[in-house]
């Protein structure tokens, strides 16, 4: 019996056994009156999973228990599971009879009773609620927003202009700085480079650093450095250094390690010294992609850094959030109309540059 | 007078535990237009990327030019590297470079490092690289993109950055495996016209005998690894032929 079927199929059991519990107790509230039910301390809900953390932790083990069991079971009646259909043993079935109309069978069923159950989940967590989208104040209050939005107030066009310029600049900033960092470590993230034996083990290191500090958001490293260096522009603009140093380093290594060898060897062959093999057999074959590659992270970084403003990194996003902080909407109309104007021409200019330099 | 290039119990394991060569002896002299035939895998490749240590042997002794060579490391080795050239299967040209910037390279190893890297080569650096490239025959197509060539004006081009070297050894691993009859009769011209004007000793791994009979001066066969064949080409007959190749192979004719 294959065991990636079974791990399969034992997690969507288990997952199918929780929606079961949590269901049932949502609909014992909503439908017997409280006093009645009696025992609302077990009813499952958020705050239920948050108080008895360890609890939960226990129960979905032994739910995880049952539901291999459950897995296994499903396996001797010769059920046609999702892990069937994904890891299917072929010496037990033949391909003709695993191809049933998907509502007919098992893992269509299950599937589809899955995805209805955790769309009402979703919907209830998310305490989405027409009352609310269409609550008379509520509507007034979007409508006088829109009506600011729509009808910016120009006479901040100048102010938020040169906000904009800021974030352009520290975006720049922050790309240049990265790039020669990028350039050198990425051949120590390169794994055809780094592959002997003395090098493999630094190679690894230096992947899950790069791999960590890339997955840290620029907002996350943005709040760090303006405790730092405080609120400003600087602040701004070492966070984004940061994030492109790490995802620059991770794209350029890439692009190393489609390199082709022939040409390293050719021109070692020549009795070139390691330097001039970088600089005349690698960098040729490197160039364009990797200018290609900055120039969509600087794209990247001017759209970060309007974000990264937003928490006080400087530029048009410091901006935005002041005036919207008052609710002045004809203001921040303007300031929105200057970034979506600058972030659309910046994509549009990468975009093109990128595609001449294929 | 000493041979140009001795080979004294050459071996060499892979890390996947493949013996490549095993125990090869074998001397090289002056002006020779050395053939090393053999099966594929019987070690050929092996064997020519030891000469000039793109692959490091496991075992054995290289003489080159009177000195000792397979313990070269650093400036040293980039030294020998640009006294043995080497073509290959692949023509291993330089992507998106003009043809006479991958001449050029040739002088690489001839030149102070800061230099090439500023790309400032002199004049008479830039004057030798057009003369190679003229001299097999594709000098008006200096300034093209070297992938932007037929496979034998690629090939051509590998030859005169390998002239450029001014080498006394010239490797050539199949330098026209992937090419047609008549291309590779123009790029084996070239290599004879090396060997005999420019007098650059060289060493070619062949899989065809014609071409193995037309050009070679002496022969060598590898069989896994090991020498089982040294001689004239005009030697290899019948029954030499099945002792190199095995007892069903048959004999393809490229004219
Ligand atoms: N980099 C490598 N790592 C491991 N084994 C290798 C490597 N290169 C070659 N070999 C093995 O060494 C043996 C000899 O290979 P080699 O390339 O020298 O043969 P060859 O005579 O050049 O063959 P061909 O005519 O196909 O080019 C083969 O068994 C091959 O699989
Ligand atoms: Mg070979």
């Amino acid at each position: 019996m294959s065991a990636k079927r079974i791990i399969f199929d034992s997690v969507l059991f288990l997952y199918t056994l929780v929606l079961l519990a949590y269901g049932s107790t949502q609909l014992a509230i909503a439908f017997a009156p409280a006093p009645a039910f009696g025992l609302s301390d077990l009813v499952i809900d958020q705050e239920f999973f948050v108080r008895r953390f360890p609890e939960v932790v226990t129960g979905v083990g032994v739910l995880w228990a049952l539901a291999a069991l459950l897995a296994a079971f499903a396996y001797k009646l010769n059920l046609l599971t999702t892990g069937e259909i994904l890891f299917p043993n072929r010496q037990r079935r033949p391909p003709a009879e695993a191809n049933p109309h998907f509502l007919r069978s098992f893992w269509g069923l299950h599937l589809l009773f899955l995805f209805l159950a955790t769309l009402a989940m979703s919907l209830q967590v998310t305490e989405a609620s027409f009352y609310e989208l269409f609550d008379r104040e509520g509507l007034s209050g979007a409508w006088r927003l829109w009506l600011g939005l729509t009808h910016p107030n120009f006479s901040l066009l100048a102010k938020a202009i040169t906000e904009a310029i800021e974030t352009i600049l520290i975006a720049f900033l922050a790309t240049v700085i990265a790039i020669p960092v990028a350039f050198f470590l990425a051949f120590f993230c390169a794994k055809n480079i780094m592959n002997n034996r003395v090098a493999f083990p630094f190679y690894v290191l230096l992947r899950v650093f790069m791999n960590v500090s890339r997955s840290v958001e620029p907002l996350i490293w943005a709040l760090i450095f303006t405790v730092w260096v405080g609120v400003g522009p600087f602040a701004g603009m070492l966070a984004l250094t940061i994030h492109s140093i790490a995802s620059l380093a991770k794209y350029y290594s890439e692009i190393l390690e489609g390199v082709a060898d022939g040409p390293i060897d050719g021109i070692r062959s020549t009795g070139a010294n390691a330097v001039q093999v970088v600089w005349f057999a690698i960098v040729p074959q490197i160039i364009l992609p990797y200018i290609g590659m900055t120039i969509y992270r600087w794209d990247t970084n001017v759209r970060m850094a309007t974000v990264i403003g937003l928490v006080g990194g400087g530029g048009i996003g410091t901006l935005l959030i002041q005036y919207q902080g008052q609710a002045m909407w004809p203001e921040v109309g303007c300031i929105i109309l200057v970034i979506a104007v600058i972030v659309w021409l910046m994509d549009l200019a990468s975009a093109y540059v990128r595609e001449a330099l294929k | 007078m000493n041979p140009l290039l001795s080979i004294k119990n050459l071996s060499k394991v892979y890390p996947s535990g493949v013996r490549a060569l095993n125990n090869v002896s074998l001397d090289v002299a002056h002006g020779e237009f050395l053939v090393i035939i053999g099966l594929s895998g019987s070690g050929k490749t092996t064997l020519l990327r030891c000469l000039n240590r793109l692959t490091d042997p496991g075992g054995g002794e290289i003489y080159f030019d009177g000195a000792r060579a397979d313990q070269l490391t650093g400036p040293a080795l980039n030294d020998l590297r640009r006294r043995v050239a080497m073509i290959f299967q692949t023509f291993n040209l330089v992507p998106r470079r003009s043809v006479i910037a991958n001449v050029l390279a040739g002088r690489l190893g001839h030149v102070s490092v800061w230099k090439s890297l500023l790309g400032l080569f002199s004049e008479t650096d830039r004057a030798l690289a057009q003369h190679y490239l003229e001299l097999v025959g594709i000098g008006e197509k200096a300034n093209s993109r070297a992938d932007q060539l037929s496979g034998g004006q690629q090939q051509r081009v590998a030859i005169a950055r390998a002239l450029c070297q001014q080498p006394k050894l010239l490797l050539a691993d199949e330098p026209v495996a992937s090419l047609d009859p008549a291309t590779a009769h123009v790029v084996m011209d070239y290599l004879r016209k090396a060997n005999r004007e420019l007098g650059i000793t060289v060493i070619c791994n062949l899989h065809f005998l014609s071409l193995v009979r037309e050009y070679a001066t002496r022969v060598v066969a590898l069989r896994a690894g090991e020498i089982v064949f040294q001689g004239h080409p005009s030697e290899i007959n019948e029954d030499w032929f099945k002792q190199i190749y095995g007892e069903a192979a048959r004999e393809v004719h490229v004219r």
